[in-house]
């Protein structure tokens, strides 16, 4: 159980920061609660007593969505059903409306926020590769002498092993800023036990753009989670697939390209297989996603789409 | 306590009330608003008991801190149907039969209304998705989705408003006619009471303290300091138990709480009854204790071994029970067989995860009688066995049955109720214990981890003509429902097969695992799992059809049982044409089969799991305004 002495709900930025210097070391921020609510119980970390619960899910800036020059601008408190009721952010970020309807289910997806799932930094979070194809960067923000300070830098960056990221002390995740690509298709592919709530095993996700025929791939981006202490972009695969056409024995050689990523002592020839069917799957299905003619493909890969 | 005001609007009406920070939404809605149709199943976002509407979207109050809630506008199952009148939703629950315990309907119902609203031509395939969220342990879902797709056709005019009556008796009569439930209006609206949800002027609030080791000896319980807290009303252990404690379904060797040693992680030391939850829960924390560890016993094979370690004294070979049964001469059988199969199968712990945790009130009433309210499967045996306990005549003990949200067998055992009696009577006043997820699973007993060595005779044409049979039970740390449930397996272990020579021995040994006891098929399916597998590979080695050689071996009416009951009438070889019919089977030996078969991945099979049907339908965006 979470106790705290009291709930704090601040407005706006400026004020955030303020409490969180104030109460330093005595306090914890809480957006959506998602993650925070259930690793305070039997099990995890127990019951856990903080001074001050800072909530930061009703800041103006954090909730605040915005669109310029090619980039997209998503606050931290963005919750993830936004990628797919907002169709704005359906069109400019083709991938993560395909990774929202893979994430928890739509209960969660209303309060669970992009921040909390980059700042809790797990290996297995869903939000990770789709932003990782989107080439975003994260806004930082804290308190210094009274103003406040405002750092970035690439995601690929702020993210630093199993739940571990650049946040020094009393600094929050302000916006998510990434590539709007509304010609590209996207596609997530998510190994797990079932359909709703369940924590990825591994998840892929693939950003495809299609040359005018129709049947070569132009720009591709493809990001991994979960095969290794963080995700990661497989800039070989991109490299090879860039201007090749859109066929199944291509995209088979592609999907071998990165299997070493699979390391895990157990059960390895299992891991390498799915391994190399779903990044298959993710690439095929953001062809699809961008108009091209892929049936035939899938068929040859004995890959299913899915919807 | 640290409390804050909370001032929302909640199904439609103004409200203001003191809140304790570390509330949960849905804590603050049962607890201090006394809506109690939202219900905790888990706490932790994975079940969707307690699914409302905040600002018009659906959300897990489970994870919604209090704070969260200012200001908002809230909506939880006693918004719905405010008339008095059920919703369209609520009433095609009813109709369609989409509820049986009901512990996960008020939230069910959530969803639907939510997907109805979010797109009121919500397509089958996009409500799978959008209930997606929410478990029900008990109906199956198709009647959940039945349901559903009923409410949204009666709402669109696609069907008249008298679908949602009940279907008249063809004839008066009511066998195989669609009778709707006459306890379901209570559970689709959240009206039901489960024990949880019952409060009592006075109340206290109970915390147990549990083992964290499997096997080791209580040398001291101190629990002075935790008594001496503020707030604190009682505190009891073993010492409080008055008269012979010991409980159990058959035999009675498990103590109300631990007595001398714990056996298993998670067993029941000491209990607390508080003016609230949180000072229960700290009061915990101060209980002393002094261990002696112990070599634990973990694996049944080695529990049957001379010199393992022994869980109770008076079971120094750690058997609960063995049950033989002999018919015929096995030896002569295997003699006249023309195939012999030998295997070994391996069945693990399952938790039936019913939808409510445990819970229970008990309280002394007027006339001196300890009454204990609980979703209990075995009350009028649990009122005997506490009577004993408590030293104490029968007319002076009562159990009231509360409605079991769920129960599959693992309600049969009195693990908390006797705790609940001890503390109201110490206390004098009313105590209330609701488990967690967490405790729920990792404290009741669980299905019966099994071994078995199968050794089974056939002759070329398929005739078995020999049985031998030898299962070990993993009984857990505490009798239980151990010796009916290997008694059970015993007598159904050779399936429901005509074979003359049988040798049966099932063991219940007693580990330091959780205890196992009763669950839906009751020793059964671990037995008959090794039987069908025995029979599959049989077919396969003697190229017959897997129905045939059932159909070869199958009882018939006028058959002696293993043991010796007449069969009057038997529908196996009815059950065989008609599971041989629905899955479109096609006739042969399994090894005839591999990758030509075409009744795999055909008409009537499961598609694999997809998402995104929603991608495809035509949405209307939604509004949540008109929606809230
Ligand atoms: C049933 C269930 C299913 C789930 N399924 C999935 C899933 O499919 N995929 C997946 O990836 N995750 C899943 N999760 C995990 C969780 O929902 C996500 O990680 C979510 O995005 C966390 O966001 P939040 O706003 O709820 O975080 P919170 O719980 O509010 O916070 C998490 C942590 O991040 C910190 N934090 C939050 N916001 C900021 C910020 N702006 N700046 C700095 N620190 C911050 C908090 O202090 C806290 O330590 C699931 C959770 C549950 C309960
Ligand atoms: S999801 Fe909230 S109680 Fe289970
Ligand atoms: S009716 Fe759904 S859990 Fe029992």
């Amino acid at each position: 159980m979470l106790t705290c002495d009291d709930y704090l709900i601040p407005t706006s930025l400026d004020d955030a920061l303020e409490l969180m210097t104030r109460h330093s070391g005595r306090q914890r921020i809480v957006a959506g609660a998602t993650d925070i609510l259930p690793w305070a119980r039997e099990g995890r970390a127990g019951d856990v007593h903080v001074e001050h619960l800072i909530d930061i899910s009703k800041v103006a800036e954090l909730n605040e969505v915005s669109f310029g020059k090619g980039r997209v601008r998503l606050g931290a408190a963005t919750p993830f059903q936004r990628f797919l009721d907002r169709d704005d952010l359906v069109k400019a970020l083709p991938n993560m409306r395909h990774c929202a309807i893979w994430f928890a289910d739509d209960q969660i997806r209303e309060c669970a926020t992009v921040g909390g799932n980059l700042a809790n930094a797990s290996p297995a979070a869903d939000g990770t590769p789709p932003f990782l194809a989107l080439d975003a960067e994260i806004e930082l923000a804290r308190r210094e002498d009274g103003r406040t300070v405002r750092r970035r830098m690439p995601l690929s960056q702020f993210i630093t092993g199993p739940g571990g990221n650049q946040l020094v002390t009393d600094e929050l995740i302000v916006a998510i800023e990434c590539d709007a690509l509304p010609d590209y298709g996207g596609s997530f592919e998510k190994v797990g036990h079932r359909r709703s709530l369940v924590i990825a095993v591994a998840c892929v996700s693939a950003l495809v753009s299609i040359d005018r025929s129709g049947r070569h791939f132009d720009d591709v981006r493809l990001a991994v989670g979960g095969v290794g202490p963080k995700a990661l972009r497989l800039a070989d695969v991109e490299a090879l697939l860039r201007g090749a056409p859109i066929e199944a024995g291509v995209i088979d050689e592609a999907s071998r390209l990165p299997l070493d990523l699979v390391q895990s002592r157990t059960r390895q020839a299992y891991r390498r297989e799915v391994f190399r069917g779903f990044v298959s799957r993710a690439l095929a299905g953001a062809a699809r996603d961008a108009g091209a003619e892929i049936d035939a493909v899938e068929a040859e890969l004995e890959v299913h789409h899915h919807a | 306590m640290p409390d804050m005001i909370v001032e929302a609007t909640v199904n439609g009406r103004k409200i203001k009330k003191i809140a304790q920070t570390h509330q949960r939404l849905l804590d603050f809605v049962r607890e201090e608003l006394e809506l109690t149709g939202t219900k905790d199943g888990c706490g932790a976002g994975e079940c969707g008991a307690c699914s409302m509407f905040v600002d018009g979207r659906l959300v897990k109050s489970c994870l919604v801190p209090v704070g969260k809630a200012q200001g908002s506008e809230v909506e939880t199952i006693e918004g719905l149907g405010r008339t008095g009148e059920l919703s369209v939703m609520q009433k095609a629950f009813h109709k369609a039969g989409a509820s049986q315990c009901g512990y996960c309907i008020p939230g069910m119902v959530m969803a639907a209304t939510a997907a109805i609203r979010v797109n009121p031509a919500v397509g089958d395939e996009e409500i799978k998705e959008r209930l997606g969220g929410n478990i029900c342990r008990c109906t199956g879902y198709q009647k959940i989705f039945d349901a559903v797709g009923l409410a949204r056709d009666v709402m669109n005019g696609r069907l008249p408003a008298t679908a949602l009556d009940e279907d008249a008796a063809e004839g008066g009569r009511y066998i195989g006619a669609n009778v709707r439930r006459l306890d379901a209006p209570s559970k689709v609206s959240g009206a039901l009471k489960y024990a949880g949800d019952q409060v009592m002027p006075q109340m206290l609030h109970v915390q147990v303290l549990r083992s964290p080791h499997a096997h080791a000896r209580i040398v001291s319980i101190d629990t002075s300091e935790a008594e001496a807290m503020e707030g604190v009303e009682a505190v009891v252990t073993s010492a409080d138990v008055p008269g012979k404690d010991g409980f159990g379904v058959f035999v009675h060797d498990q103590p109300i709480m631990a007595r001398g040693k714990v056996r298993y992680v998670g067993e029941a030391i000491a209990a607390v009854a508080a003016e609230d939850l949180l000072t229960a829960k700290r009061a915990l924390q101060k209980i002393r204790i002094e261990w002696e560890q112990l070599a634990g016993l973990f694996d049944p094979d080695e529990a049957m071994q001379a010199g393992a370690p022994v869980v109770h004294d008076y079971a120094p070979d750690n058997l609960v029970k063995h049950i033989p049964i002999r018919k015929g001469d096995v030896e002569r059988g295997f003699a006249e067989a023309d195939l012999v199969i030998e295997e070994r199968f391996e069945t693990q712990q399952v938790e039936h995860a019913y939808l409510e945790p445990e819970a229970g009130i008990g309280y002394v009433d007027p006339d001196g009688v300890v009454t204990i309210v609980s979703p209990s499967q075995n009350i009028t045996h649990h009122r005997h066995m506490l009577a004993e306990i408590l030293a104490m005549p029968i007319n002076k003990v009562r159990f009231v049955m509360s409605p079991v949200g769920g129960g599959f067998g693992g309600k049969e055992d009195m693990i908390y109720q006797g705790m609940l009696a001890l503390l109201a009577i110490k206390s004098r006043r009313p105590v209330k214990l609701v488990f967690t997820r967490e405790e729920s699973i990792a404290t009741t007993a669980k299905r019966h981890p099994s071994r078995t060595s199968y050794r089974m005779g056939l002759t070329n044409d398929g005739r078995i003509v020999a049985s031998e049979i030898r299962v070990i039970y993993d009984g857990g740390a505490y009798g239980m429902s151990t010796e009916g449930v290997i008694r059970k397996g015993a007598i159904l272990a050779a399936g429901p097969y005509a074979v003359p020579n049988v040798k049966i021995d099932t063991y219940g040994v007693y580990t330091n695992n959780t205890p196992s006891g009763a669950f839906r098929s009751f020793g059964s399916l671990q037995t008959q799992f090794a039987t069908e597998s025995m029979l599959d590979m049989a077919a396969e080695n003697l190229g017959l059809d897997p129905f045939e050689i059932r159909r070869i071996n199958a009882m018939q009416a006028g058959d002696l049982t293993h043991t010796k009951q007449e069969l009057k009438s038997v529908s196996l070889l009815q059950c065989l044409d008609g599971a041989e019919k629905a899955s479109g089977w096609e006739t042969g030996a399994p090894t005839v089969r591999g990758a030509t078969r075409e009744d795999l991945d055909g008409e009537g099979c499961r598609k694999p799991c997809r998402l995104g049907a929603r991608f495809h339908a035509e949405i209307p965006a939604p509004k949540l305004s008109e929606v809230a």
